[in-house]
């Protein structure tokens, strides 16, 4: 008896511990629910690597999960993430891509929608910027990412070349009207040819028209600048029977003009990647430059820039139309964030996911200026924060807000890499004059035909339908006489 | 008499003549080399002052020659946040091991054919046409293969390749030092009961190891400058400091300027110390290893 | 001595044992992949589409060698990197191997920090020049703004023609060291006896260059010329960095067309292709370097 008591009460003191210990708050282990994993991260730039470091700390304090990034220079990261992925296994959990390329990425993806049921996760979708919503969450209507960097273009212009009295004076003795940031491509190229080659700062240093990224590499730079001036011409990639129609008229003029205004431009240019041009303009060598949204953060940053505070920001250039002005500024790659369908820690990256997706946690990533991430929640856009981060964030903010309507995607269907990139290929060879822009243009439709038919025409003409059909309700459509009637 | 006077005087003329010749050469030929030391060093000089730059020297103008203050800020941030110590680490350890590998396999196979001659004309034709033969040609087929047997990504993998693609150099400096070597003492040592292995390893290896020696660096820092098998076939494990420095590049090098400039520093540290090492052997060991990209 | 060739009689197994680590490791990493990269040329595999492939027979041979100007091109480009490359290497590394073999002095360390560039790899080489060219901040620009014969925005890759030439420019960089050291033992290696000789005849130094050191020279040149040239058709890492054959396609090499084609699009059967059409090409090369070191074998014999 006195056995089975002694018995009975260690069992009972044994069966309390354990319900209190299943039941009391874990102190420690709450607070880093996964303490102890590590999750591997693949990123196509330094800048990108950098702007993880600046949540990593957040992160694992908050789950106890670090994250290992690897770099693979975007020279070479199409290529090397898709291989893995297509021969079925990828050592990574958490994936950067281009949105363009989601035709080609998104079977590879873990569909978040599950995962947000299961643990209860909250991306606060409804805070992205509509625009990014529509080309960077969805693979064949399933949610697969997050947007982490909101690219678009903008234009910047250096408010010191457009006010100077004397400058003024000079434009419109030369071209009979008054100087202002351009509002056409005509403008654009009447400013750039005016300020090449002197000082419209009031110094005797030889400075330069305006800036661009013309070198062919990464997902083509040099298309991105073509392509603003060809669709605001009534370019459109395809017709609907996947005829490419890169080489008519629209095409033939944007790649000219682009072409005879090349002097304008900063030496080097044909082989400027994103930074260099951004980096003239901080430093007051170009007075105008259309660019990813990143630069305004650059343009703010006293510690490298010159023109804080007397920088313009607005719509990239359009064409006139019937009196009416349309503007088609690019809205290029930027960058997306997914669980590879591979991981085998997709619940801790699901959660890192979410985590660095929140809209304090991003705001600090997309506010970096080292990051070169921008901003893509409306949240970002109307941060009291961000918006006095430096003189004239507010009008940075507005200026993407204001581009939002107008914006052009890449032609984001199956090989999409591959068909911007020897478009790019063809359009450098043309600024190097390497070809005519209607030969270098010409080729370019033969290649894309060719991808066209590697691919498999069907299937192609069936993803470029609803691209086509979306692209229209937007407003976005081929017409063949713009080419000619466009001031 | 006069004449006699004369002579001698004419003679010192032409020695001083001469002497100014001497000299005016000596000063022109180092001249001449100064010249050729700036243009052949001057890009290092660059790289070096720029890493140890602050940020706001680098677009200076006037440029910045040597920085007032030099900081290893770049270099801190090179080892920490852009895990160059992992890169460096990993770079150090594939090269010595495929250094290593070389070696070993190398070095029977020299000895067959310095001793018997094996394989006679065409193992040596086969081994230059293997030097000659373009890596571009081979990266496709061992990507396909190796993604198969899981070796992307692995040392192993790596030091396979390397080990590979250095044999015709290895085997080819190896042969000359075993010709050198006298067969006698190694019979001797064999009539003493040693097998032929034991023999190569005993007797012949201690005494060619400073040729060893010179193989071994020689495949070390091929290995360290590899770049296209690299590029293709590294992943984050594995990755070499060649692929970080591609790294930087992406989007242009202007916004990581100092920790692209101290990557290159540490990439060429090897260079430096080999050259130096290998002074006599230069020209031997640069016209037979071929793993330039 | 006859012990010694008992043994070796009794295992005739041994040169074939002690070399086969590395025939076998050969025959596995290098000769099996060539030919199953042969077999792949003329297939259709094509990653970005699958992983399933057809035999198309020579089709890919006939796209590489008569319709695809890209890869023609690129052919033409590596010739245009090649040929003043070469021309510059040999006549500075001669020039400098010259200056060397007549300093008295510190040679030996002259030699080894003259030797570094060789020993760099070329996409440090390359990065390295990235930075001196940098418009605005390179070092070039700026020293030639200083010194007042440069614009600062000198641009280096500015036209087609200038970005060879730039290519060309880091290439001597990074390889004229290698010619200077095989000339220099060229030079070293001939007898002082001869120069004494001559001059005791008389004949001047320019005279005794001419009519001594060039012929004597003449092989080592030609094996230094070729040794460079074989290497020069897989200029990959340079170009990868430096230019990445822009502007337009003006310093795609051949190497660099390949790799965009196999790990781009991912044409692996298209690459395979063009692959065997460089190892053609550099195999030609390799045979005539045979010849010629046939060649002064048998004179250097007689």
């Amino acid at each position: 008896m006195k056995r089975f008591a002694l018995l009975a009460s260690i069992a009972v003191v044994v069966v309390g511990l354990a319900v209190l210990a299943t039941f009391a708050p874990r102190p420690a282990g709450a607070a880093r629910p996964y303490e102890g994993e590590t999750i591997r991260a693949v990123v196509n730039a330094e800048y990108v690597k950098y702007s993880l470091s600046l949540v990593e700390k957040d992160v694992y304090d908050k789950l106890g999960i670090k994250i290992e990034t690897e770099v693979i220079p975007a020279d070479a990261f199409v290529a090397k993430t898709l291989l893995e992925f297509n021969s079925g296994s990828s050592p990574w959990d958490l994936v950067m891509f281009g949105p363009s390329n989601m035709p080609d990425y998104g079977r590879h993806f873990e569909p978040l929608e599950p995962w947000i049921a299961k643990l209860k996760l909250d991306f606060g979708v409804d805070d992205i910027v509509p625009v990014f919503a529509k080309v960077m969450l969805r693979y064949q209507g399933k949610l697969v990412s997050m947007p982490y960097d909101g690219d678009i273009h903008i234009m910047y212009w250096n408010k010191v070349a457009f006010e100077r009295a004397d400058n003024k004076k000079k434009f419109k003795a030369k071209y009979a009207y008054d100087l202002q940031p351009p509002k056409t491509w005509k403008q654009w190229d009447d400013a750039a040819e005016f300020f090449h080659g002197w000082g419209w700062d009031g110094s005797d240093r030889k400075l330069f028209g305006a800036g661009a990224s013309y070198k062919p590499s990464g997902s083509g730079y040099s298309y991105h600048w073509w392509r603003s001036r060809f669709f605001s011409y009534g370019g459109q990639y395809f017709d609907k029977d996947m005829k490419p129609l890169i080489n008519t008229a629209a095409a033939v003029r944007a790649l000219d003009e682009m072409v005879r205004t090349m002097p304008y431009y900063p030496p080097g240019v044909l082989l400027f990647e994103s930074e260099e041009p951004k980096t003239l303009l901080v430093k007051g060598d170009i007075p105008l430059l259309y660019t990813w949204t990143s630069a305004g953060k650059r343009v703010g940053n006293p510690a490298e820039s010159v023109i804080v505070g007397k920088a313009g920001f607005g719509l990239v250039p359009g064409a006139e139309i019937d009196g009416k002005v349309v503007h088609r500024p690019a809205i290029t790659p930027g960058r997306g964030m997914a669980v590879s369908k591979y991981s085998k820690k997709k619940e801790a990256t699901m959660k890192v996911l979410e985590f660095i997706s929140l809209p304090d946690q991003s705001l600090k990533i997309v506010m970096d200026a080292k990051t070169i991430m921008d901003p893509w929640r409306v949240s970002h856009l109307r941060s009291p924060i961000f918006r006095k981060a430096f003189p004239d964030a507010d009008k940075y903010l507005d200026a993407i807000e204001a581009s939002f309507p107008y914006l052009v995607p890449d032609p984001v269907i199956p090989a999409a890499d591959e068909y911007q990139r020897k478009l790019s290929f063809e359009i450098t060879e043309a600024l190097a004059k390497r070809k005519s822009a209607k030969d270098a243009l010409d080729i370019a439709a033969k290649e894309w035909d060719k991808i066209t038919e590697r691919r498999g025409l069907e299937k192609q003409r069936a993803a470029w339908g609803e691209k086509l059909a979306e692209m229209k309700s937007l407003g976005i459509e081929y017409h063949p006489d713009w080419a000619a009637k466009a001031k | 008499m006069a004449i006699a006077i004369e002579r001698p005087r004419i003679a010192a003329r032409r020695v001083k003549r001469y002497r100014v010749h001497r000299a005016l050469g000596h000063v022109l030929t180092y001249l001449g080399l100064f010249a050729a030391l700036v243009f052949f060093l001057g890009p290092f000089f660059w790289i070096v002052t720029t890493s140890l730059k602050g940020n706001e020297d680098f677009f200076a103008f006037p440029p910045v020659w040597i920085p007032a203050e030099p900081s290893l800020a770049h270099y801190v941030a090179l080892f920490t946040r852009s895990s160059g110590a992992r890169y460096f680490t990993n770079s150090l350890v594939i090269s010595s091991l495929s250094m290593v590998a070389a070696l070993v396999v190398s070095l029977p196979t020299a000895y067959s054919i310095a001793r018997w001659r094996f394989g006679g004309g065409f193992l040596s034709t086969l081994l230059l046409v293997l030097r000659m033969l373009p890596a571009i040609a081979l990266i496709i087929p061992i990507y396909i293969m190796y993604k198969m047997l899981g070796l992307t990504n692995s040392y192993l993998g790596l030091v396979i390749i390397y080990t590979v693609l250095y044999i015709p150099f290895a085997v080819w400096l190896l042969v000359g030092f075993l010709r050198d070597f006298p067969v006698e003492i190694e019979e001797a040592a064999m009539i003493d009961g040693c097998s032929r292995l034991r023999a190569l390893v005993q007797v012949v290896v201690p005494i060619i190891a400073p040729g060893m020696a010179v193989v071994a660096l020689f495949a070390f820092i091929a290995t360290w400058n590899e770049f296209l098998f690299a590029i293709v076939l590294t992943g984050i494990e594995t990755k070499t400091m060649m692929v970080l420095v591609t790294s930087f590049t992406t989007g242009g090098t202007d916004m990581f300027y100092g920790e692209a400039s101290a990557s290159v520093v540490l990439g060429v540290l090897p260079a430096f110390a080999v050259a130096f090492m290998l002074q006599r052997y230069l020209v031997k060991g640069l016209a037979l290893g071929g793993t330039k990209g | 001595m006859r012990i010694g060739a008992i043994v070796m009689k009794r295992k005739q197994w041994e040169p074939f044992a002690f070399a086969s680590p590395s025939v076998f490791l050969i025959g596995l990493v290098i000769v099996f992949p060539l030919a199953y990269s042969f077999y792949l040329s003329f297939q259709n595999f094509d990653l970005s589409v699958g992983s399933e492939y057809n035999y198309v027979g020579g089709k890919n041979y006939v796209e590489a060698l008569f319709k695809d100007e890209r890869f023609l091109g690129s052919i033409w480009n590596t010739a245009m990197i090649i040929a003043p490359s070469l021309a510059v290497e040999l006549l500075l590394g001669l020039g400098i191997a010259l200056l060397l073999s007549r300093a008295s002095r510190g040679r030996p360390v002259i030699t080894a920090l003259l030797a570094i560039p060789a020993m760099v790899s070329p996409v440090m080489a390359a990065m390295a020049w990235r930075m001196m060219f940098g418009i605005k901040f390179g070092a070039i620009n700026n020293l030639g703004r200083q010194l007042g014969i440069l614009d600062v925005y000198f641009d280096w890759f500015g036209s087609p023609l200038l970005a060879i030439m730039t290519v060309v420019l880091v290439d001597v960089w990074h390889n004229t060291p290698f010619m200077m050291l095989v000339l220099l033992a060229g030079i070293q290696s001939i007898p002082q006896e001869l120069y004494d000789a001559a001059k005791a005849d008389g004949a001047t130094p320019w005279r005794s260059f001419w009519s001594i050191t060039l012929p004597l020279l003449q092989f080592t040149m030609v094996v230094g010329v070729m040794i460079r040239l074989i290497d020069l058709t897989k200029l990959f890492g340079l170009i990868f960095i430096l230019t990445y054959g822009g502007p337009g396609s003006s310093t795609e090499t051949v190497a660099f067309n390949t790799y965009l084609v196999g790990f781009k699009d991912f044409r692996m059967s298209y690459a395979a292709a063009l692959s065997y059409v460089i190892v053609g090409g550099v195999l030609v090369l390799t045979l005539v370097f045979l010849w010629i070191q046939r060649i002064r074998e048998t004179r250097t014999a007689a």
